[in-house]
């Protein structure tokens, strides 16, 4: 997220998404994370990636919410994409982030992320924090087969 | 994955007493991301009743105001944020557009035709232009839900 830009780059965009907690996060967030990934030209496969991630994301926060409303930063730039979620209960994030399992899958949330984390504040409020690398350094596109 | 990312989330139409939620929205106000806000409004026929046409005439509206913003509210390339707040209460929907600049002034050199506004008028059923407590601009826009076969009644401005 701290990679330098250049005209070729798309510019770093970032959107702030509070909604009640209930059944209009979900396709919101997926629609505005997919906007911004269009806009930051992420790889199809990254962006397929980060739907799967908000999809699990927006069926289980709701349930950690810490007052009843969700905050979702979603922030963009030439290298990947970083979601915050929040305000989540205390253990929340965790639970949030043991309850992203699909049968036969596994976790969904941590394989995919590149970095996820939690970060609380002084109330005891959590934020679960997820990364997401478009990996175009060391592209391996740029690999040519034997 | 996709009967499996089906598993993860399931998104069912809710009934009219269903019809409350609450959104905000904040973008820099960039041309760019007018679209941003047009399609996340495509979400509220995702989950809710609302008829092709109506939703339509919301997303266009929306849209218009926006485009005020990043064309009238930060002149000299400063960049401010674009503000949208929408509140669905029963078949009533409002929706604020803000922004922390200057707002909707004539401007002599507008690159527009002008019909912004009136387009608003003729698409939503109330608006309101004023300023917050804050003292920020904002455009209020009221829609019925309920699809008009004769077409919108539109506001006055």
């Amino acid at each position: 997220m701290n990679g330098e830009s250049s005209p070729e780059q798309a510019e770093a965009n970032r959107a702030v998404l509070r909604v009640d907690a209930g059944p209009l996060a979900a396709p919101l967030l997926g629609r505005v994370v997919a906007m911004m990934l269009a806009r930051a030209d992420c790889p199809v496969d990254r962006l397929d990636d980060a739907m799967l991630l908000c999809d699990a994301i927006a069926a289980h926060a709701p349930d950690h919410a810490s007052d009843g409303r969700m905050q979702f930063v979603v922030s963009t730039d030439a290298e990947g994409l970083e979601l915050r979620v929040g305000a989540l209960a205390a253990q929340g994030a965790r639970q949030l982030v043991e309850a992203a399992v699909l049968p036969g899958v596994g976790n969904v949330l941590e394989p995919i992320a590149d970095e996820l984390r939690i970060e609380s504040d002084a109330n005891g409020e959590e934020e679960l924090v997820l990364e997401l690398s478009f990996g175009r350094a060391g592209d391996q596109s740029d690999a040519q087969p034997a | 994955m996709i009967s499996e990312r089906q598993r993860l989330i399931s998104v069912r139409v809710q009934t009219d007493s269903d019809m409350t939620a609450e959104l905000e929205l904040e973008l820099p106000a960039r041309a760019e991301n007018i679209a941003i806000v047009r399609h996340a409004f495509g979400a509220l026929g995702d989950v809710y009743d609302v008829g092709e046409q109506t939703l339509s005439d919301i997303r266009l509206a929306v849209t218009e105001a926006c485009t005020n913003v990043v064309v009238h509210a930060y002149p000299d390339s400063e960049e401010g944020p674009l503000e949208v707040h929408a509140k669905l209460s029963g078949r009533n929907l409002t929706v604020i557009v803000r922004d922390h600049g200057k707002g909707i002034t004539p401007r002599a050199d507008s690159p527009g035709l002008g019909l912004g506004l009136p387009l608003i008028a003729s698409l939503a059923d109330t608006v309101r232009l004023g300023h917050n407590e804050q003292g920020h601009t904002e455009v209020q826009m009221g829609f019925s839900l309920d699809d008009r076969l004769n077409g919108r009644a539109g506001a006055t401005l």
